[in-house]
């Protein structure tokens, strides 16, 4: 109703003094954009409560059909004055819309100081008019050069400074917008960018078009005649066309993004993989870089769907965090661009159902990642300890013995020297004594920890292996190259063990491959001995610490370990 | 002849030095580690480097890859590496590049005196020197179709003191027998286990004994 009483207006005693009044296009897109706003405020207001955005862009519908009202010649003066206070707010509105798209809030101290000063600006010009601009002593008046209802004093000196002042203002202001979107376009990356260029080339044009109309009208007096006013206003209603249908199309967006997170749960199937819930939801918003990171509160830290720890999300330029909530507690948290707004509102019950499941999981995951570190450490330890008697023993008893030895030569030698045969053959098989004690010493330690196999490697020590077992072994297959130390000492006790347990079955023959399968050793240790009964559960354990498999049959001993 | 010793441990090392200048062998450098054991070298230019596999830093394998360097960088100059380890990769690492005027006995032998000079000479002389233990655990290798079962024990007796390095005049008189008797053994030997004789000596060494751990 306001909106046709404002087209009937223009069309009938406003065909001199609006922009709508000078043809029936002019009239046709000044109040399709005045509607425009008005639908795009409504529906935007609909769809998302929470952000003014939409409020916003109502009011900038509402204000924008003032001027039709100021130029209702003939009409009451109290609806022309009140016309001429609102319609100084239609810019300050504007650039409000603009600058706190997408998410309803003015994000930078930029943004807020040029939106606070334009409507301060805007009061004090339009509080000055209305109180001491007659318009009969306008020399400039165009559009309502009878009426002003609200008049205390009629100071034209004052009313033509405010005037001209407020000119100024908005080219200023104009500028800072234009160059407030192209700067804002230039630094947003990705999905961000996509959001936010259809209100940053309407706040462009809009900037642009109004700073043109400031220009022409420090140049002549205002004439919705004039071919150049009336070209500025066309383009400027299609600036605010272009804004109102990117609130349009950001309003329909969530919708869909909405109900794509919605549909999230029914694609994933009864018992989604590990990560399945993270690349669903980054597909729905449209966010290939949307991350999920879940807390874990025994442990106190965040870890990945996968359950490995990361760090605490958080928001970076271009990147929001939003934590989501089930029940009172935070199940999940999410790194996401910083244009997809209202997440916590979109994900609905069933998602976040599907995240605290996900959550548990996780959980589980966390703990057999830490359960397997822990089992590696402890047989690293173990190793390491080994290590380190075997070296104790090579350089503290052996170096005593072969001391001892010596000592017992010298005394043998001066024995005999003397003529006392009798003590000279104790002391020579005293030698003996020390020698063999250092011959088992060095059999005990090389049992503790082979040297050889942090010395020359997995390869080298399997062959010395071969060379002491105490049945034929035959190596098909081995390996040359260095694996870390866990790798090889387990590669080590699983050959030396099965060669152990062959001989322990009466084999005659036992068949060995060492071979590098990808990232993975595999070894297989076959003989012909008689059914094997034991379990091997520690060569398991040992191997199961690494990350790999064991399988143990009557005959053969097939394993796995992780090498990369 | 002039010796160098190297050995980390100061009583063994005191002691070597001693039983080996009361045998009349002259020690002209000691080092405590792999690279003092260079400088010597370098310095004296010893007929033999006296060299202990384990020396600092990590006490793993630094006297086998500092005698692997001293033969490289000095032909001239022989290398004995005592080592606690059993361990025919060493011995085969060791003899692998250059065969002549090595050897690799087992630490305990350090202090029967005899076996050490008689060691020392032998590489003075050119030969390699090999312990018995290692080769006796190649020769009792376990084998499913066991090539030296078609030897006789003589020939096996041959064949374990050519892989401990000896030259054939050494064998026969350790055996009490003539040298073309030796010979003819060796002949034997080679042709029951397909090697083709080497004129080599040290190649010889190398052969059965890579033949042995095959």
């Amino acid at each position: 109703m306001y909106g046709l009483g404002a087209l009937a207006v223009a069309r009938g005693p406003g065909e001199f003094t609006t922009y709508a009044g000078s043809s029936g296009l002019a009239a046709t897109l000044a109040v399709f954009t005045g509607f425009a706003l008005v639908v795009a405020g409504l529906v935007t207001s609909l769809t998302r409560p929470a952000g003014r955005i939409g409020d916003l862009a109502l009011v900038a519908g509402f204000v924008w059909f003032a001027p039709f009202w100021v130029g209702w010649t003939g009409g009451p003066p109290l609806v022309r004055s009140l016309g001429m206070v609102f319609a100084g707010f239609l810019f300050p509105v504007l650039i409000h819309v603009v600058l706190a798209y997408p998410s309803g809030r003015l994000q930078s101290k930029l943004a807020r100081l040029l939106v606070s000063s334009v409507y301060l600006e805007a009061v004090l010009s339009s509080l000055g008019r209305a109180l001491f601009r007659d318009p009969y002593f306008d020399p400039k008046c165009w559009d309502n050069c009878t009426d002003n209802a609200f008049l205390v004093r009629s100071l034209p000196g004052v009313a033509h400074t405010i005037q001209v002042m407020d000119v100024w203002f908005v080219m200023a202001a104009a500028g800072a917008l234009a160059a407030f979107c192209v700067w804002r376009l230039v630094a947003a990356t990705g999905p961000a960018r996509r959001v936010l260029w259809p209100m940053s080339v309407a706040g462009l044009v809009l900037g642009a078009t109004t700073g043109a109309h400031s220009i022409a009208l420090s140049r002549a007096a205002e004439d919705p005649l004039d071919p150049v006013f009336l070209s500025i206003f066309m383009i400027q209603c299609a600036a605010v066309v272009l804004l109102a249908s990117g609130l349009l199309w950001t309003a329909l967006r969530a919708r869909v993004q909405r109900r794509s997170v919605g549909r999230i749960v029914a694609g994933l199937g009864e018992a989604p993989s590990p990560g399945s819930l993270q690349s669903a939801l980054a597909r729905a918003v449209g966010d290939p870089e949307l991350r999920l990171a879940y807390w874990l509160p025994d442990s106190r830290r965040y870890v990945d769907p996968h359950g490995t720890p990361v760090r605490e999300p958080v928001a970076a330029p271009g990147r929001a965090v939003t934590a989501l909530v089930r029940d009172g507690r935070q199940v999940a948290v999410v790194t996401h661009a910083a244009s997809v707004a209202d997440l916590e509102r979109e994900i609905g019950a069933d998602v976040r159902l599907a995240l605290d499941n996900e959550r548990l999981q996780a959980e589980v995951l966390t703990q057999l990642i830490d359960l397997r570190a822990s089992r590696a450490r402890i047989v690293q330890t173990g190793d390491a300890e080994r290590r380190r008697l075997e070296r104790d023993l090579h350089d503290g008893a052996q170096q005593r013995l072969l001391a001892l030895s010596y000592d017992l030569r010298l005394a043998a030698a001066a024995a005999q020297a003397e003529g006392e045969a009798e003590t000279a053959s104790l002391l020579a098989d005293a030698t003996g004594e020390a020698q063999a004690a250092l011959g088992e010493l060095r059999e005990l330690a090389h049992g503790i920890y082979p040297a050889i196999l942090t010395e020359a490697g997995v390869g080298s020590a399997i062959a010395s292996l071969v060379d002491e077992a105490p049945l034929p072994v035959e190596v098909a297959e081995t390996v040359e190259e260095r694996y870390p130390a866990p790798v090889e000492t387990a590669v080590y006790i699983v050959v030396a063990e099965a060669i152990e347990d062959a001989a322990a079955r009466a084999a005659t023959f036992v068949g060995l491959s060492l071979l590098r399968d990808g990232d993975r050793l595999v070894i297989t240790v076959a003989d012909d001995g008689s059914e094997r009964t034991a379990s091997m559960s520690h060569l398991a354990d040992r191997v199961g610490a690494l990350g790999g498999w064991l399988v143990v049959e009557p005959t053969t001993v097939r394993a796995e370990v992780p090498c990369a | 002849m002039r010796v160098v010793v190297a050995d980390d441990v100061m009583l063994t090392r005191e002691g070597i030095v001693r039983l080996l200048q009361d045998a009349g062998i002259e020690v002209v450098g000691e080092a405590e580690d792999a690279e003092a054991l260079v400088r010597e070298v370098n310095r004296t230019q010893p007929d033999v480097a006296l060299v202990d596999i384990r020396m600092p830093p990590t006490h793993t394998d630094e006297g086998l890859v500092a005698a692997q360097a001293i033969r490289a960088k000095h032909p001239d100059v022989g290398v004995l590496v005592l080592s606690q380890y059993v361990e025919p990769s060493y011995a085969l690492r060791l003899i692998q590049d250059h065969p002549e005027r090595v050897g690799y006995l087992l630490k305990e032998r350090v202090f029967d005196i005899a076996t050490v000079v008689d060691a020392l000479r032998r590489i003075v002389d050119g030969e390699t020197v090999i312990d018995p233990t290692i080769v006796s655990r190649l020769v009792g290798r376990r084998r499913r179709e066991d090539p030296l079962s078609q030897l006789t024990d003589r020939e096996r007796e041959v064949l374990g003191l050519v892989a401990e390095g000896m030259s054939n005049r050494a064998i026969a008189t350790r055996l009490f027998v003539t040298e073309r008797t030796v010979e003819a053994h060796i002949t034997q030997i080679f042709m029951k286990l397909q090697l083709p004789e080497s004129p080599d000596q040290h190649r010889r060494v190398l052969a059965v004994l890579a033949f042995l751990r095959a």
